[in-house]
């Protein structure tokens, strides 16, 4: 960069961690002095970073990872800030996202929480925040384990943040099995610590790469371990049971953020344990690699059908998220170039769809108070624009050319390819029909059928367009999520080729 | 010889039995309260375990000494990182028992079953 000398640059990533973390904790006393600057300085903060992050993912694109030091003890001993292309890709996304969500959040605030818990919720949401971005960054497995928490926990809180019954009984689930999870993982560590000596991931690589013909039984222990622990964590299916209640009872932004970002930040966390410190040796000796795809399989074709039986929208879409999930896994589990690019270009495109769909959602509750799927007769005409937004993550979820979808989607097709699996397209191209058979019901319902109710107010024009009927600081996320789904399939090379610029190193 | 093993290695087993003991009970029992309980015998037990891996046969404090040299230290750095585990765990079992508190007041029970089902 120009702007900026490599020395200021190389403290940049941790400022992403540590000005979230700071103003958190000015939350609360500004809550209690004026709660209406909560979700402007939020915002403030969150598009501080993201400048930030974007100005990273600027430099890294040439190549170059950033590496810090943090309070200056070197690697093997200190904490270390990695940042490469497939981690500046992630910040960014995390930032862009929260972003929009928290401009959403201005007034899906107001009409969904108490008035008491607003200063809560946005400490909750920067705790939250600040946790995925070092998750993201970190090089340190312990330090990581620390991340996890501060994300996990403050993510249950994001989910009490409501109050009502469910919400209450879906977060003490979600931190109960979370924090089995976690276990799991310190676990895991544990079990690393043990065998190497280092807690740095590049160190342990070094380490593993030259000791693990001496503990077989260990390694696969500790492998399966972080596999448990990290599936809890991102609800990997047979382990997904806290997923659709948290996500269902959560304030749509909340819903937004932990299905879009917060279960794909463990994913990150898990390549690059699997990837770096593991490595592909012990990647392709065990059986790991078999195990993961199964339970991705099974993943993509079970959350689909458990979708498909939901009646209230916002289930159905979490739903969908543990079958997306599973596909994200299977490009782990493939292993190959194109797998793995695909796997984590999922991650980025259905960070945008989900967005999409759960600020719809909300945004439909804001304004007809309809949450199931077979309200939604007419609501193509109420509602354009944001009938229009979630048409088109619909279709990106569902995989049609020119939306972001189809490209990851194309791209494990390729990546089974190359792992010599063909088997498995059938599976995608199953998944993907399973999910045109929850979602176009809502949209053909939305644009081609009767509104009963609407129709004796309204007489002859209820096949006329309206305008949405909802604040302009909903709508915008909407639509700039949306956008950001179409950008993604027709142009996916710049996203693309950070991620290639960490894969080709991974693999 | 593998007894010895064992005997040895004892605060391994241990921390191995507590954890399977206190996931189990996580998972199995109907008693919120009983569940948090779990959690911390969970997480306990890996507190013993990271010790038990810093821990060395006849090692000392690591506490420099001028007067022996040659002392042999035991590894701190394990035990540090579970004071970091233990404030998690404190924090976690802190917010598990007020969601439960929330709950007690909704349903006027602390029994997962009458509530907690499968959707």
């Amino acid at each position: 960069m120009d702007i900026i000398g490599m020395d200021a640059l190389k403290v940049l990533p941790f400022y992403c961690v540590i000005i979230p973390l700071i103003a958190s904790f000015c939350m609360p006393v500004l809550a209690r002095w004026k709660k209406e600057f909560c979700a402007p300085l939020t915002t403030a903060v969150t598009a501080a970073v993201f400048i930030i992050t974007i100005i990273i993912g600027n430099h890294v694109i040439k190549g170059r990872a950033i590496s810090y030091a943090v309070a200056g003890w070197r690697a093997p001993w200190g904490i270390e800030i990695l940042v490469d292309p497939l981690s500046a890709v992630m910040i960014m996304l995390i930032s862009g996202i929260s972003l929009c969500i928290m401009v959403f959040s201005f007034t899906a605030i107001k009409y969904e929480l108490e008035r008491i818990v607003t200063g809560w919720f946005y400490t909750a949401f920067l705790l939250c925040f600040s946790g995925m971005i070092g998750l993201v960054i970190s090089n340190d497995i312990f330090n990581m384990y620390v991340l996890i928490e501060i994300a996990g926990i403050s993510a249950c809180a994001l989910v009490a943040a409501k109050g009502t019954r469910l919400s209450t009984e879906a977060a003490l689930k979600y931190l109960l099995l979370a924090t089995v999870g976690s276990g799991f993982i310190l676990f895991g560590i544990g079990f690393i610590y043990m065998i190497t000596g280092h807690l740095n991931i590049t160190f342990i690589a070094m380490e593993l790469a030259l000791i693990k013909d001496q503990y077989p039984i260990l390694i696969w222990t500790t492998l399966s371990f972080f596999v448990v622990g990290f599936g809890v964590k991102a609800a990997l299916f047979p382990l997904h049971l806290w997923l659709p209640d948290a996500h269902s009872s959560a304030p749509s932004p909340s819903s937004a953020i932990l299905s879009s970002l917060v279960v794909k930040v463990y994913i990150i966390a898990f390549v690059k344990i699997l990837f770096i410190a593991f490595g592909l040796e012990i990647f392709h000796e065990t059986y790991i690699r078999q195990l993961i795809i199964v339970l991705a399989v099974l993943a993509m074709l079970a959350g689909s059908f458990f979708a498909f039986v939901q009646i209230e929208l916002k289930r159905r879409l979490a739903y969908s998220t543990v079958a997306q999930v599973g596909y994200v896994f299977l490009g782990i589990g493939l292993g190959t170039p194109w797998g793995l690019a695909a796997g984590m270009l999922h991650i980025v495109v259905h960070a945008f769809m989900k967005t999409c769909l759960f600020l719809c959602a909300g945004a439909i509750a804001y304004q007809t108070g309809r949450k199931k799927v077979n309200e939604f007769a007419g609501m193509g005409y109420l509602m354009p624009v944001t009938m229009g937004a979630f048409t088109v993550a619909a279709f990106s979820m569902v995989g049609i050319p020119l939306f972001g979808g189809f490209i990851s989607k194309y791209g494990l097709a390729l990546g089974s390819l190359e792992a010599e699996m063909p088997l498995l397209i059938l599976v995608i191209v199953l998944s993907g029909l399973l999910n045109a058979t929850y979602y176009f019901p809502i949209i053909g319902q939305a644009y081609f059928s009767q509104d009963e109710s609407a129709g004796d107010n309204h007489g002859g024009d209820k096949k006329k367009f309206k305008r949405d009927d909802i604040p302009l600081s909903m709508l915008v996320p909407i639509v700039i999520v949306a956008l950001g789904v179409i950008y993604l399939g027709i142009f996916p090379g710049t996203i693309l080729k950070f991620i290639n610029l960490t894969v080709s190193v991974l693999l | 010889m593998d007894l010895e093993l064992i005997l040895l290695n004892f605060p391994y087993v241990v921390a191995i039995i507590l954890f399977s003991m206190g996931t189990l009970i996580v998972l199995t029992q109907a008693n919120l309260v009983k569940k948090v309980i779990g959690i911390n015998i969970m997480e306990t037990s890996i507190f013993l375990f990271f010790i038990a891996v810093g821990n060395m046969h006849g090692g000392v404090p690591p506490i420099y000494d001028p007067a022996y040299p040659e002392a042999l230290y035991v590894n701190p750095l394990p035990s540090v990182m579970m004071l970091t585990g233990i404030v998690v765990s404190f924090s976690v079992t802190a917010f598990a028992l007020a969601l439960i508190v929330k709950l007690y007041i909704y349903y006027g029970t602390i029994s997962a079953p009458n509530f907690m089902k499968l959707k």
